[in-house]
């Protein structure tokens, strides 16, 4: 970790959804950085760890470049939360293009079979979702499900990964593939851009984007500029969160949709996060879809 | 000869500036007296705290609280009278000379009080919580197609700070200093009474709390002027004399040709007048007007020129290539495609930020600065600038004016704003580029000193003249203007709680 390096410019609280919800310095990547240089221990910060909703929208903001997902990571590693983790035993060796679709776009197999078709792409029958989830939590997996999991992309060309979180991780594993995020997949199909109107609010998934970020604001800009739609993302270029797929309990989805639309003009609101639909239609009368129902 | 400079790295930073502080007496009794109030007494919190941006100045309090609400704050105060317990406020922590830094007692973070309030989109203001910080008032106004008027080029500092400081921004020339915005405050007084305050009601109080310092009363909440929100197109002027490049700044300033103007310089290798416009109309009068009479370069014949120079003189190709490097990762941060939209830049503040922070930042920072009448600015500049190349190899100038409100003077009094400026002030910030290196606390003292010295000189004043610097707030304002303000300040606060290290 290098927490060592944080001097305090607080620029990470701009786009923190913890911060935004509890105007707390202790909730945050500076806060605890702080902390850590003064002597904390990953105990003394578990309340704070346990916030975090790890949307990412820390890391590109910070001018030193500290990998704040990672040292979230590693302290809950040390702390881990209490979160029951379903271990997936079942490991189909594939060697196709394949969509690892995640916990939440899992639960429609509709939508998982009509994106596939979209992108002309098989579905995993192993999305690696209890692996997210471990790594969230910091919880152990037991040994060789990492490897197994991965080991089963071998002679995979290219993955699409909704999962943001899963999706950095294997990016580290898996340095030689092809991956990348299901909104970044589906927003370049000209079949999908089409369809997006100039009076969508279109939901960026935060963790994938802020993962790689300097490349992806940059595709984002173009679609923004291709079919002039309002996105969530704020001043900074940073996508606003809703932490509906968080395991992290302590920021309100709802509020976070709200904070989202507040003062945007718009007909239907698009998400690329499949658990940010049922979000959204709570707060909004206006049409809420997922990308791959355009 | 090049100065000397700590070869400890860290180990200079964490020095107390003061021993004979307040020593804790009465600390239990007040902190069993706040029943509704939660004083945060671990050391991770407490340390979060222990020094500002500037990273020199490092103290400990013995607590902290989070502002929550006016009352809240109020009976903070009232506590800290009733037992002598000092209270530091701090907004964004971006003070450079430990003005937000606690040497014990109750560190305040009016960061806890950061919430819009409304925003009139028919009158042109917001009523916010004090403790937001400009970036975060600015994605709520943007929301509405509205913008602040001027604010620090930084995206955490907060309103409440500001207020009580100044803030500069690229148009202060036009709409003077960020702390001239303010309408109406929600002021905390030193002993706790919750008072709204303006030029109409309670006008004393407002007047005493813009530009104070911090030291007339805690601002929870703040009316402010605003504008609607503009994407602006800017443009560079290249100089090699700081004096030219003054001289045209200050005409621009008079003449409002331009929506922004300012300088920002690399060492007195590199000096960039930028102006910008509001409106392709503003902008077309400038070109039809004043651009012709702007003397500075376009970037390939001042590129051009510089190359010649350098070319004959191999002593300073170190510098040149300095130069050509800050500009390879300089220039491609001020054109991000994704804040620009048809040639115009949108978000100014965060790219502008963005950019202080990448190339400015780092774990130590000094920022002296001369505030001017215009008639002394180029001569200030000039001197200096000769200081800093006397202590640093690389260092930044950022120059602007700030447009005076003649109905604000009581606000100026004893503040940045120098007691001869009429029209505008001028303001020149020297910034060394420390970057990661760790300068001797002595060697950094110096320098300020040196700066300060031409201030005194010259009758000048400063921004930031608290904390650190407070030794020459006699000397460049004068014993009977301070001893009438230290009367009022005994008056305000009996037991001289608030913010007792900045100023007096």
């Amino acid at each position: 970790m290098e927490f060592s390096s944080c001097h305090g410019c607080s620029l990470c609280l701009l786009s923190c959804p913890v911060w935004r919800q509890t105007r707390d310095v202790r909730m945050t990547p500076h806060g605890r950085a702080k902390a850590l240089q003064n002597g904390a221990t990953a105990a003394d910060l578990q309340a704070s760890t346990a916030s975090c909703t790890l949307c990412g929208s820390c890391e590109p903001a910070c001018p030193e470049e500290i990998p704040l997902v990672d040292m979230i990571l590693e302290l809950r590693r040390q702390q881990p939360l209490k979160e029951l983790v379903p271990v997936h035993e079942t490991i189909v060796p594939i060697s196709e293009d394949l969509l690892l679709a995640g916990e939440a776009l899992r639960r429609d197999p509709e939508r998982v079979k009509r994106i596939a078709s979209l992108l002309d792409i098989a579905v995993a029958a192993d999305d690696g979702s209890d692996i997210s989830r471990a790594i969230e939590c910091g919880a152990a997996l037991p040994s060789g499900r990492v490897s197994s999991f991965i080991g089963s992309f071998r002679n995979a060309k290219r993955l699409v990964v909704a999962d943001g979180l899963l999706l950095r991780k294997l990016r580290e594993w898996l340095p030689e593939k092809k991956l990348v995020s299901l909104g970044e997949a589906l927003s370049a199909l000209e079949a999908v851009r089409a369809r997006l109107r100039a009076t969508d609010l279109y939901v960026i998934e935060p963790r994938a984007f802020h993962a790689d970020h300097a490349r992806l604001v940059r595709h984002y800009a173009a679609l923004i500029e291709a079919r002039n739609v309002k996105t969530n993302l704020d001043l900074q270029r940073l996508a606003v969160p809703t932490c509906a797929s968080s395991a992290a309990k302590r920021v309100d989805p709802l509020d976070q949709a709200r904070w989202i639309l507040d003062g945007r003009a718009f007909e239907r609101v698009v998400v690329e996060d499949a658990a940010d639909c049922a979000v959204f239609a709570q707060v909004t009368d206006r049409q809420v879809l997922h990308i791959g129902d355009l | 000869m090049r100065p000397s400079r700590s070869t400890s790295g860290r180990s200079t930073s964490k020095q107390q500036t003061n021993t004979s502080r307040w020593q804790s007496a009465g600390w239990r009794e007040f902190v069993s007296s706040l029943k509704d109030v939660e004083v945060v007494e671990d050391t991770p919190m407490r340390g979060t705290f222990a020094t500002d941006a500037g990273g020199t100045a490092y103290g400990m309090p013995h607590g902290v609280v989070i502002a929550r609400s006016a009352a809240q704050v109020s009976a903070l105060l009232k506590a800290a009278q009733a037992h002598r317990v000092p209270v530091t406020v701090r907004g964004g922590g971006l003070t450079t000379e430990g003005e937000a830094v606690a040497f014990g007692g109750v560190l305040l973070d009016m960061t806890g009080m950061s919430r819009v309030i409304s925003v009139d989109k028919d009158r042109l203001t917001v009523r916010t919580e004090a403790g937001i910080f400009w970036a975060s008032l600015a994605e709520h106004l943007r929301r509405q197609g509205m913008d602040y008027l001027s604010a620090p080029l930084n995206l955490t500092s907060s309103v409440g700070g500001t207020l009580g400081v100044g803030g500069i921004d690229v148009n202060s020339a036009r709409f003077g200093c960020s702390a001239d915005q303010a309408l109406a405050l929600q002021v905390v007084t030193p002993t706790g009474e919750i008072v709204e305050c303006s030029d109409e009601v309670n006008p004393e109080l407002f007047r005493r709390v813009i530009l104070d310092y911090g030291q007339f009363g805690v601002i929870t909440e703040a009316t402010l002027r605003i504008r609607r929100y503009t994407p602006i197109r800017m443009r560079y002027y290249h100089y090699s004399s700081l004096r030219t490049a003054i001289e045209d700044l200050q005409m621009l300033d008079r003449e409002e040709a331009a929506d922004y103007a300012g300088i920002l310089t690399m060492m007195d290798a590199a000096i960039n007048l930028l102006v910008a416009f509001d409106s392709g109309e503003r902008e077309a009068a400038f070109d039809a007007k004043w651009h012709a009479r702007v003397r500075g370069m376009g970037e390939a014949v001042f590129s051009a020129r510089a190359f010649l120079s350098y070319l004959v003189r191999p002593w300073r190709w170190g510098e040149a290539l300095f130069l050509r490097e800050r500009k390879r990762q300089l220039f491609p941060e001020f054109r991000r495609p994704e804040h620009t939209r048809d040639g115009k830049m949108e978000d100014r503040t965060v790219v502008f930020s963005r950019a202080v922070w990448k190339f400015w930042g780092g774990r130590q920072m000094v920022i002296p600065d001369l505030a001017t009448s215009g008639a002394k600015f180029a001569e200030a500049v000039e001197r200096g600038n000769a200081v800093c190349k006397r202590f640093f190899p690389r260092y930044t100038l950022y120059c602007v004016g700030i447009r005076l409100r003649e109905e604000h003077r009581p606000h100026y009094e004893m503040s940045c704003i120098p007691p001869d400026a009429a029209g505008w002030a001028y303001g020149c910030e020297f910034e060394p580029m420390l970057g990661d290196d760790t300068w001797s606390r002595d060697h950094l003292q110096s320098f300020k000193n040196a700066i300060y010295d031409i201030g005194v000189e010259m009758g000048a004043s400063y921004y930031r003249f608290g904390g650190m610097m407070k030794g020459y707030i006699r000397r460049v304002f004068g014993d009977e203007l301070v001893d009438r303000h230290l009367a009022m300040k005994r008056a305000a606060d009996p037991a001289m709680i608030l913010n007792r290290d900045v100023i007096f």
